[in-house]
């Protein structure tokens, strides 16, 4: 699990370790010790009592975890025997986190290079279709110049006569970029054989054309079509709205839309291709119209879509808006960044870039942008400032509990998980014994080692681990387990009932509900241990906005076994971010995390900041 | 040189009519007079009113824009059917998303394929019956005496003999043969288009218990009177038929007919391992297809009524290598009554599906 740090962070990993030990340290640390840039860090110090007045004034019900947070993260570096010298080689710890962007990548990278068979198999799947597309290439070699009527004639019959060579033709004279004159050409063989054109033909010609820009072309096209067929599919009216959207015909390619509308809802490329038409042509009232309506069919705008508005803002300030005040497209630009927030969307690198130019370019406030990261504790490295924390409220932690309660747990049918005898014998359990500050899938860690018969122990070195640190445990399991066997031996298994509270379900129930339960009954400060992303219980939730606050929840209460346990080697585990990831403002800054990279899977979140400040 | 000059004409020909496929297209327009129409409303002319008012009914109907849609579709070259039926229209514009609705009509144009192969098929196989018997009589002229009365022991042999048989059989089985179960109460958990797909593999269900050599006592239970399982089964059987079915169905739950001790049911989610066929057991086979995502449905409904649970030997006997280890319902009686006539699972497990497993373990494990 070990992953190679970047060459541009290693510096600032290094600073950052530092920074992170405590800021006692500091003070006992010459500045000769400290390299150059950590220096900055050391200027920035003061502010820092400022700051942690100020969120414990913020969020005062969630303090005791964070206590509890730091303690480990604390405890696990002066335990560390190798002490400075190996931070070097650690991986930073903002990288750390299973949730942190490419995680998943990486490590399926590294699985994949350990298994060099797979990396042959992947070779082979390569050749497949490559050599796929020069056999259907092979097949239907598309001439390079037009051909006449009589040219045209010998080919189709080399090739077989095949009743839809015009159709076929067409589609490679598209794939391999032809000239428009080598298509029409084709048309006119056609046209001229035949005594007509299919709508199939001309829709493949169309594409052709739309992709080429030949939009001049394209209104010739779109009139024969309406000429000689009644209506048009929804594959013909994309593309005739896609083409008009780029010229000064744009304003058909809403009465296109409206026609797409009385059978379909047509799609959000559909309405952000008629969008950057109307942002193109300063008509923003049109443009927030159909933005609305968007919106309203429950569609999610593309990450396009977004640019376009921002650009036309930026475009547009300091010329007279065409029926829409300046500061009204304001309010509707931030209300996209709202909504990014709510719906947990990150921008891409080029639309944070947009959206960075539209607030540098405001000219009644003084709006700087500048890329940054977040230090573990949550602090923007730019500004300083602080973010938002990972925990939840109040009222969101209640929501949570029952919703995991109501449709993770019980669901449609509590059989399906557990039995209602279970559920209650747990329930009992959880009420008798006190709140605990750690709840441990036993089945899940136990198989975080390299050797499968070692179960039990590996269980039992992270259980003590944990107990070492001062913390009630409560493990988790299943009846098997007490069966004594070779990867669960006797010894162990007593060893660990003596140190943790242990609960041992039935074989055929799941464990990972009693988990959640469990974690969300002690309360706020209570973490679990487990390397389950649970992805399919999050799927049993309802909605969207359940599954992100699940998903927040998730993100500042699970912790995960850093690398492998075995024996001798110390457990550790992996950083709980005390911040949340996600689009926010305090009225004078905004914060806003980015995708910079591809390889961020769903359930990851960016690691880079976009930060927004307001100079007075 | 030759060469040359050709292509050099053919270029000046192209330059000429490169085009000329427009003024084909636009000469014979037949649309271009309600285009015109259009454009003369749009600029206010009273006298098209009536017109206007026909075009705007026409475009209004949302089935008939519809149907306009999916005539398109085909015409582009998509996958949807010919004909679409009024009814069809209608469940068509019932559903919500897009993609739900290409599915459907991706569907019904597979549904139309397999019908239209069909009826060709029949039609040449008439053809041939024809000039066949064609042919025969002209044989027949010719030998007249060879095709005389034969001398045989047996009357011909009809299919209403053998369903008179097999009915006797099955009598026989629901008086003295051993109970088999099936679990209708999923009907709720499942979409029409696999309530459809139960009702079929049922159907083959009791036509192979039927033909077996000693058929179990076939058990519908939990089978609601007014449900859509009945509906589905009446309307595939026909009431008459249904009647006379030798199964016995009823809406009583398994767990009311035969002691609890007895039943067992079958399960892909189960934890424990049918090693051997009991003859003494009522097994439990629940009626559902499940293309949904909702696992452990039938393992959750024997929990529920405390009943023992199995799953057949796959992973013992079968090297598996793709696809569910849910079989479908007459799979599951093939193998059923094959271990009950044989009790030997390489028997019984020659009916699972080829394509999910890389034949049987080498190593014979006792049963």
């Amino acid at each position: 699990m070990r992953i190679k740090v970047l060459p541009m962070g290693s510096t600032l990993i290094l600073n950052v370790r530092i920074y992170l030990k405590s800021f006692k340290s500091f003070t006992i640390m010459t500045q000769s010790q400290l390299l150059p840039s950590a220096r900055f860090f050391c200027t920035r110090d003061p502010k820092l009592g400022g700051r942690e007045v100020d969120r414990r004034n913020r969020v005062q019900s969630v303090k005791p975890v964070r206590i509890k947070n730091n303690s480990i993260r604390r405890q696990e570096d002066e335990m560390d025997p190798r002490g400075m010298s190996s931070a070097l080689q650690q991986r930073p710890s903002f990288l750390k986190s299973v949730f942190a962007a490419g995680t998943a990548k990486r490590t399926a990278e590294m699985l994949r290079r350990k298994s060099s068979l797979v990396a042959e198999e992947e070779e082979q799947d390569e050749e497949g279709p490559e050599q796929r597309a020069t056999r259907r290439a092979e097949k239907m070699q598309p001439p390079d110049r037009p051909l006449s009527a009589a040219e045209w004639k010998k080919l189709k019959e080399s090739q077989g006569n095949s009743p839809r060579f015009d159709i076929q033709m067409m589609g490679s004279l598209f794939t391999c970029g032809a000239q428009l004159d080598i298509a029409k050409s084709l048309l006119t063989f056609v046209a001229m054989e035949t005594g007509t054109l299919s709508y199939e033909l001309l829709l493949r010609y169309l594409t052709l054309c739309v992709r080429g820009g030949h939009d001049s072309e394209v209104f010739d096209v779109y009139d024969i079509m309406r000429a000689n067929f009644p209506t048009l599919d929804t594959g013909a009216s994309s593309l005739f709205i896609k083409s008009f959207s780029r010229t000064a015909r744009w304003r058909e390619a809403i009465g296109i839309l409206h026609e797409v509308k009385k059978v379909l809802t047509p799609s959000p490329r559909n309405y952000g291709n008629v969008i950057a038409a109307a942002v193109l042509h300063s008509d923003n009232t049109t443009a927030w119209a159909l933005y609305d309506e968007l919106i309203q069919n429950e569609l999610s705008p593309l990450q396009e879509t977004w640019e376009y508005l921002f650009k036309g803002a930026s475009k547009m300030r300091g010329k007279e808006g065409a029926g829409i005040s300046q500061t009204e497209q304001q309010e509707r630009l931030l209300g996209i960044l709202m909504d990014m927030r709510n719906n947990q969307i990150y921008p891409q690198l080029s639309l944070a870039s947009t959206i960075k130019t539209w607030f540098e370019s405001r000219t009644e406030q003084k709006w700087t942008g500048s890329w940054t990261s977040i230090t573990p504790k949550g602090v923007c490295r730019c500004c300083g400032s602080d973010l938002e924390s990972i925990q939840l409220t109040a009222e969101e932690y209640q929501q949570l509990k029952d919703r995991v309660m109501a449709d993770i747990i019980q669901g449609q049918d509590v059989f399906n998980k557990t039995t209602p005898e279970e559920l209650q014998r747990f329930k009992v359990f959880v009420q008798r014994k006190p709140a605990f500050d750690v709840v441990v899938d036993g089945l899940n860690v136990a198989n975080v080692n390299n050797d499968k018969s070692k179960q039990s122990e590996t269980l039992l070195a992270v259980v003590s681990e944990l107990q070492r640190q001062g913390l009630t445990i409560l493990v988790l399991g299943r009846k098997h387990m007490l069966r004594p066997s070779k990867s669960w031996q006797k010894q162990n298994m007593n060893l660990i009932q003596q140190k943790a509270h242990c609960f041992f379900t039935d074989n055929i129930s799941e464990d990972d509900p009693f988990l959640l339960y469990a974690t969300l009954h002690s309360g706020n400060h209570c973490l679990f241990v487990s390397r389950d992303l649970m992805r399919d219980h999050k799927a049993c939730l309802p909605d969207g906005a359940a599954r992100r606050l699940f998903f927040k929840w998730q993100r500042g209460h699970q912790l995960v076994v850093d690398g492998w346990v075995a024996a001798g080697r110390k457990v550790r585990f992996q950083s709980i971010p005390s911040y949340d990831t996600i689009v926010q403002t305090s009225g004078d800054s905004w914060h806003i995390p980015y995708d910079d990279t591809e390889d961020r899977s769903t359930y990851e979140v960016p690691q880079r900041w976009l930060c927004l400040t307001k100079k007075d | 040189d030759v060469l040359q000059t050709n292509t050099d004409k053919s270029e000046e020909e192209e330059k000429l009519d490169v085009d000329r496929w427009k003024s084909i297209m636009r000469s014979q327009a037949p649309f271009e007079e309600k285009q015109v129409n259009d454009k003369v409303e749009t600029s206010g002319d009273g006298d098209n009113q009536k017109e206007q008012g026909d075009d705007f009914k026409h475009a209004s109907s949302p089935l008939e824009a519809m149907r306009d849609l999916v005539v398109m579709w085909r015409q582009a070259g998509r996958l949807v059917p010919q004909e679409i039926r009024e009814e069809q229209l209608q469940e068509l514009s019932k559903l919500t998303t897009k993609s739900s609705r290409k599915k459907y009509l991706k569907y019904l144009a597979i549904k139309e394929g397999h019908k239209l192969a069909l009826k060709d098929k029949q039609q040449r196989k008439r053809a041939e019956r024809e000039a066949a018997t064609l042919k025969k009589t002209d044989d027949e002229e010719e030998g007249d005496d060879q095709r005389q009365l034969k001398n045989t022991f047996f009357l011909q042999f009809w299919s209403r003999s053998l369903d008179k048989l097999l009915a006797w059989r099955s009598a026989q089985a629901m008086t003295f043969g051993q109970p088999l179960v099936f679990d209708m109460s999923y009907d709720s958990s499942m979409a029409r288009r696999e309530i459809e797909n139960t009702v079929s593999q049922l159907m083959e269900v009791e036509g192979w218990n039927r033909r077996a050599t000693e058929p179990f006592h076939l058990h519908f239970c939990n089978l609601q009177p007014d449900g859509p399982y009945m509906k589905e089964l009446l309307k595939r059987y026909g009431a008459e038929t249904w009647d006379r079915l030798h199964i016995t169905s009823t809406h009583h739950q398994h767990v009311d007919l035969f002691p609890q001790q007895q039943l067992v049911y079958l399960t892909a989610d189960s934890p424990n391992v049918l090693r051997t066929f009991d003859h003494s057991k009522v097994y439990i086979i629940g009626a559902l297809v499940d293309r949904s995502v909702h696992s452990g449905l039938s393992l959750a409904n024997a929990k529920r009524l405390r009943l023992a649970t199995a799953r057949l030997p796959l992973d013992e006997f079968l090297d598996w290598e793709t696809g569910g280890k849910n079989l479908t319902l007459d799979q599951m009686i093939r193998i059923m009554l094959t271990i009950k006539d044989t009790g030997k699972w390489e028997e019984a497990l020659k009916f699972v599906p080829k394509r999910k497993h890389d034949g049987f373990y080498q190593q014979v494990t006792n049963t």
